[in-house]
């Protein structure tokens, strides 16, 4: 097959529907399934045939899309995912179907570009389609500024890592003398370096990892299932991918490698707490996010790749699984605060039951899929250093108990005097403006939906096969890394195992333990503040910062505790501080903008002052000196001065006498500075004469 | 070297379609003016065509004093072409004005002139190009006689004769000098003469081309004759006579002046104050002309870099970035032309009114910050790689630094354009304001948008083909 059909199918299938618009709108969500189904068939022949495609772009580079092990293995996991999300959101009414589904094909497009790219060139294409859609889907509706602001956020956030890519790219050619990802780590030092400090920046900024890990916090905005298409195997996936595909070049420049399974690590311990801490399902999913994208990172810095891909593989079906849940009972409950949430995963048991696969598999639990693959990135963790793996293993008990956590509010007994149903919506009747969130759902999740998350759960429940020998043979083998030892260590199992069950039980002993608490707040506000419970997740993923903190104190001083898992009175003043850190993720977006978007109009107002005083001063200075010594070069004599010198003073007199004519507007002081920067031209060409020549 | 007139059919042309269209025009009644624009468009097309023959002989010199090689061709190629697209946008305009055939025949005077410009191998030829690219733009600038366009007129005629005076006695100083003035016997001369006095004929020289190029410290004109002059004219001003300056200036850095020390340095200067001047002074901008004007100085800076780095990669990297300009900026002048007005909150909702239009803006902005697939993103890497052999690593990483600055202030734009439009339109409406009472956008602007934006993505998309 050839090798442009698969990102392209996609591509001309999104770009048709989203150019249709309105008219397409009712056949959209089938037509999006369609074509995820024919992109997973594609993948899958990709997989087998092993296509490869070439075309120059730019000046003597060559170009090109190929299918290793590695791309086959993420293409048919992006494709699935996709599939599975699209499939899913037929039930969806987003409003404007057309061009939700039309975005959605084509991000998916783009990250499949982006993962069979074999140069840095198309990498990039791939990769800003990506950002730009990314934008567009977390701003989806527009009419809410917040949402807009949320997708700004991500779409700056990413971009600023972007540079790093375009900055790699240039160090390529200048290094390597091509674009070629497989060249890099043949290149010259210092090109190598500076090369993979750009792909490493541009990764940690795609996957949300320290410090950019905040605009995933406010990614949140958009539709359920962008969210569960962008957590899973596109955007966060990408930058853990390209640093997966670049390993090589990491290894080869001796700190790359060391600096990225750091910041893995870190990234998971730090982002695991912080998910322990939300009091939003989720805000909860997407620090795991950042947290289990955190072990792929981790997994590319210690060469890991079978398992990084294994892993990321896995975590895609999750992460969708549990996004796709929290989405449903977004829309039939018009919530995602955990306290609301409590016992929601009752009311419909296939949405439950798939949620608790998730999360289960989330936190580790033998024998699902998660705590296989993470089994398998520890596993590689081991020989590299100590302080490394204890930290990686502190996070996955993050992971067990922030998953524990979810698993048993979602499953708790209602509160009493919570009301049965779904808050009443006023305006239920009317249809609401494209552009913004729909109205509550009354029914459950369509039949179609129920496929697609009954597919996801047997994903995330049967992955856990690759730990059988036989399988993790042929994964490793698929996906072309050295067979380094055994994948995933008996031993490292065990331990993953006997850890995440006991963190469990942990869990869920501390929070028997606790008398029930009364309705939660969100709900009983429901009905006299409709607009505040179904808006809620746009206020507080939207506007300002401010916003979220005032809904964590009040949940805290509101006796809402009841989703928190955590008692505020229970620790000192360093363990509040402490904890709104954690709910408020780090005060990251916080520090972002101090640090790096404060200052700029600062700046830019300096050098408006520096412009207006100290060159306009100059100039005009300059030019009255320059008319004084014309004058007395007028007086000295034609001798003393050549022709050349004449001509300039002669120009510049003439410029003295426009000068003191107000009339002619502006003209006198561009005369005036073109000459005096004339000047300086001459003295530049003088200096450098006189410096190269003795 | 020959003495074939044919060398210069293409240049021949364009002053038989000049010449032509002026002796019609002067018989033709004043509703049927409209027959000078086919005339001269039809010469621009021969002359393109001509330029596509004259391609495929091999370099040479004809008369001794005017180049015939990849830049010449070039530069005959996107003036030919920029200058077609702006007859297009003028033609709605100009249509019914008493000396609509006049207009017609100035642009292609000025288009002869930057061709010229492009081509002078002799320093005569330079002076000689120089005034013709510069005075029918002083007369177009002033075409509307409107006080603003008179304004514009003046402030670029002021200009362009101080700095040309300049050029002048740069040009007398270095022949003094020399003796001669043909740029491959310049070269040789120069290293005997005092370095102080050449280097002062040298700058004085530059002051010329600078001023025709729109860079420091001679771009002064440029807003106030951009934001002046009548929109289709302001498109013309800040893109034809540019390309000949550039391909002058490269010219003339590659072969008379390669020697000389310190001129490079100054060159690149130039390039790096240029494009940091055009990029701040652009920001604040609430005037999508004055925009556009202050961001055509950004990229002037840009295509100054390929001439100060002088290397191997430079003059594909020029070329290239001439024509990406040429195509992107005469698109974004172009929806100008076609809404009608000039005020930034002015395009507000026009995503909403006219949609392709607002893709072609924002196409050709995005395409002027340099976001691939677009041209200008491939001439940005080449540029930047011209920079980085030649050693010009702080310039490189200037350019970069200011693209980015740069994405704010089309951004300012783009933003309201793709907003909903306020409720009511402020002011009387006229075009795209109000398509209920006001009659619907000239097709020609409209089309010339639409089809520049698309060249812009096809140039980027076979940047490897024209490479090539």
């Amino acid at each position: 097959m050839n090798a442009w059909l698969l990102p392209g199918v996609p591509a001309v299938a999104g770009a048709a529907l989203a150019v249709a618009g309105r008219r397409a709108d009712r056949a959209a969500p089938a037509l999006g399934a369609l074509a995820a189904a024919v992109t997973v068939a594609l993948a899958v022949a990709a997989a087998v045939t092993r296509p490869a495609g070439t075309v120059r772009l730019v000046g003597g580079f060559a170009s090109g899309l190929a299918v290793d092990g590695l791309s086959a293995a993420l293409a048919v996991t992006v494709a699935v995912a996709a599939f599975a999300v699209l499939l899913f959101a037929t039930g969806d009414r987003p409003g404007a179907e057309a061009r939700f589904t039309g975005l959605m094909l084509i991000f998916t497009a783009a990250m499949l570009l982006t993962v069979t790219a074999t140069d840095l060139l198309l990498l990039l294409m791939g990769w800003e389609v990506m950002g730009a859609m990314s934008y567009a889907l977390i701003g989806f509706w527009w009419r809410d500024p917040g949402r807009v602001r949320a997708g700004g956020l991500a779409f700056v956030t990413t971009r600023a890592g972007d540079l790093g890519l375009y900055a790699a790219a240039g160090f390529a050619v200048a290094g390597a003398g091509g674009l070629e990802l497989a060249g890099l780590a043949g290149a010259a030092r210092p090109w190598r370096d500076l090369a993979a400090a750009g792909i490493v920046l541009a990764a940690l900024g795609k996957s949300a990892q320290l410090p950019f890990s905040f605009w995933l916090s406010r990614a949140m905005a958009g539709p359920s299932p962008v969210s569960a298409l962008l957590h899973s195997a596109t955007m966060v996936a990408a930058g853990a991918y390209l640093l997966l595909r670049v390993q090589p070049l990491l290894a080869a420049t001796g700190w790359a490698a060391t600096l990225v399974a750091w910041a893995g690590a870190l990234t998971a311990l730090a982002l695991g707490l912080v998910a322990l801490a939300q009091r939003d399902l989720k805000q909860l999913l997407a620090a795991s996010t950042c947290a289990q994208i955190g072990f792929l990172v981790l997994a590319a810095g210690a060469a890991a790749i079978s398992a990084g891909a294994a892993h990321l593989a896995a975590h895609a079906a999750v992460k969708s699984l549990l996004f796709l849940c929290a989405g449903a009972w977004l829309a039939t409950l018009g919530t995602e605060s955990l306290a609301a949430l409590r016992g929601a995963a009752r009311r419909d048991r296939l949405a439950g039951l798939a949620f608790a696969a998730g999360a289960l598999s989330l936190a580790g639990i033998p024998p699902l899929a998660l705590w296989v693959t993470k089994g398998a990135v520890l596993t590689a963790v081991t020989p590299l250093s100590l302080p490394l793996y204890g930290v990686a293993l502190a996070a996955s008990l993050t992971a067990a108990a922030y998953s524990a956590r979810a698993l048993l509010i979602l499953w708790a007994r209602p509160a009493p005097g919570a009301p049965a149903g779904p808050p009443r919506d006023r305006r239920a009747g009317a249809a609401p403006l494209p552009g913004s969130p729909p109205r509550l759902r009354a029914r459950g999740i369509s039949p179609a939906g129920r496929v697609s998350l009954a597919g996801l759960a047997l994903g995330a429940l049967g992955f856990g096969a690759v730990a059988l020998p036989p399988v993790a043979d042929a994964w490793s083998r698929l996906t072309g890394s050295p067979p380094r030892g055994e994948f995933v260590s008996p031993a490292e199992l065990a331990v993953s195992a006997v850890l995440a069950l006991a963190v469990l039980a942990a869990v869920a002993v501390r929070r028997h333990a606790r008398p029930a608490p009364a309705a939660p707040p969100a709900v009983r506000h429901g009905d006299a503040r409709p607009d505040a419970v179904r808006h809620g997740d746009a206020r507080r993923a939207g506007r300002h910062r401010g916003d979220r903190a005032g809904a964590v104190r009040r949940g805290r001083t509101g006796g809402g505790t009841a989703g928190g898992g955590w008692q505020a009175g229970r620790y000192g003043r360093y363990g509040r501080y402490g904890r709104r850190a954690l709910g408020e993720w780090l005060w990251l977006e916080r520090a972002a903008v101090a640090v790096a978007w404060r200052p700029l109009p600062a700046v830019a107002r300096a050098l408006a002052w520096v412009d207006d005083r100290v060159i306009d001063g100059a100039v005009r200075g300059v030019a009255r000196a320059a008319v004084a010594v014309a004058r007395v070069s007028g007086r000295e004599g034609e001798g003393v001065l050549d022709g050349v010198v004449r001509g300039v003073a002669g120009g510049v007199a003439w410029l003295g006498g426009v000068a003191r004519r107000p009339q002619t507007g502006q003209a006198h002081t561009y005369f005036a500075q073109a000459a005096v920067a004339l000047v300086v031209l001459a003295v530049v060409i003088g200096a450098v004469g006189a410096a190269c020549s003795p | 070297m020959t003495e074939n007139p044919l060398d210069l059919l293409p240049e021949l042309l364009v002053l038989a379609g000049a010449v032509a269209g002026l002796l019609t025009g002067s018989f033709l009644a004043r509703e049927r003016q409209r027959a000078v624009a086919w005339i001269c468009g039809l010469a621009l097309a021969a002359a393109l065509a001509a330029t596509g023959l004259a391609a495929g002989r091999p370099d040479g010199m004809a008369f001794g004093a005017y180049a015939l090689d990849p830049i010449t061709h070039t530069a005959r190629a996107v003036v030919a072409g920029s200058t077609l697209l702006v007859l297009v946008l003028a033609a709605p305009w100009a249509r019914g004005n008493r000396r609509e055939s006049e207009l017609y025949a100035l642009c292609l005077l000025a288009a002869l002139g930057s061709i010229a410009l492009a081509g002078a191998d002799d320093l005569l030829v330079l002076v000689a190009a120089y005034l013709l690219a510069g005075v029918p733009g002083y007369a177009l600038a002033g075409f509307a006689r409107d006080a603003r366009g008179t304004e514009a007129a003046l402030k670029y005629y002021l200009m362009g004769a101080f700095l040309g005076v300049l050029m002048l006695a740069g040009v007398t100083l270095l022949y003094g000098l020399s003796g001669v003035t043909a740029y491959r016997d310049l070269a040789g001369r120069l290293g005997q003469a005092p370095a102080a006095a050449v280097g002062c004929g040298l700058v004085l020289l530059l002051a010329g081309p600078l001023t025709k190029a729109g860079a420091v410290p001679a771009q002064f004109w440029v807003p106030d004759a951009a934001q002046g002059a009548s929109r289709p004219v302001a498109a013309f001003l800040t893109t034809v006579p540019k390309i000949g300056a550039f391909a002058a200036l490269y010219r003339l850095a590659a072969e008379p002046f390669a020697g000389i020390e310190g001129w490079r340095v100054a060159l690149a200067l130039v390039a790096a104050a240029t494009m940091t001047l055009g990029n701040l002074a652009a920001f604040r901008q609430d005037d999508a002309r004055r925009l556009l004007a202050y961001s055509t100085i950004g990229q002037a800076g840009y295509i100054l870099v390929p001439v100060a780095a002088g290397g191997p990669l430079s003059a594909p990297a020029l070329l290239f970035y001439l024509a990406a300009y040429a195509v992107t900026n005469v698109g974004a002048f172009a929806v100008v032309v076609a809404v009608g007005r000039d005020r930034l909150a002015d395009h507000a909702g026009l995503a909403r009114r006219a949609p392709a239009l607002a893709l072609a803006l924002a196409v050709c902005l995005l395409g002027l910050v340099g976001t691939p697939p677009t041209a200008v993103f491939a001439a940005k890497v080449l540029v930047i790689a011209s920079a980085w052999e030649s050693g010009l690593a702080w310039l490189a990483v200037l350019l970069v630094l200011n693209t980015v600055a740069s994405l704010f202030y089309y951004l300012r734009w783009l933003t309201p354009a793709f907003r909903a439009a306020p409720a009511a339109p402020p002011g009387p409406a006229r075009s795209l304001e109000d398509p209920g009472r006001s009659p619907r956008p000239a097709a020609g602007p409209y089309g010339v948008a639409v089809l520049a934006a698309a060249a812009s993505v096809l140039l980027g998309v076979g940047a490897g083909l024209f490479l090539a």
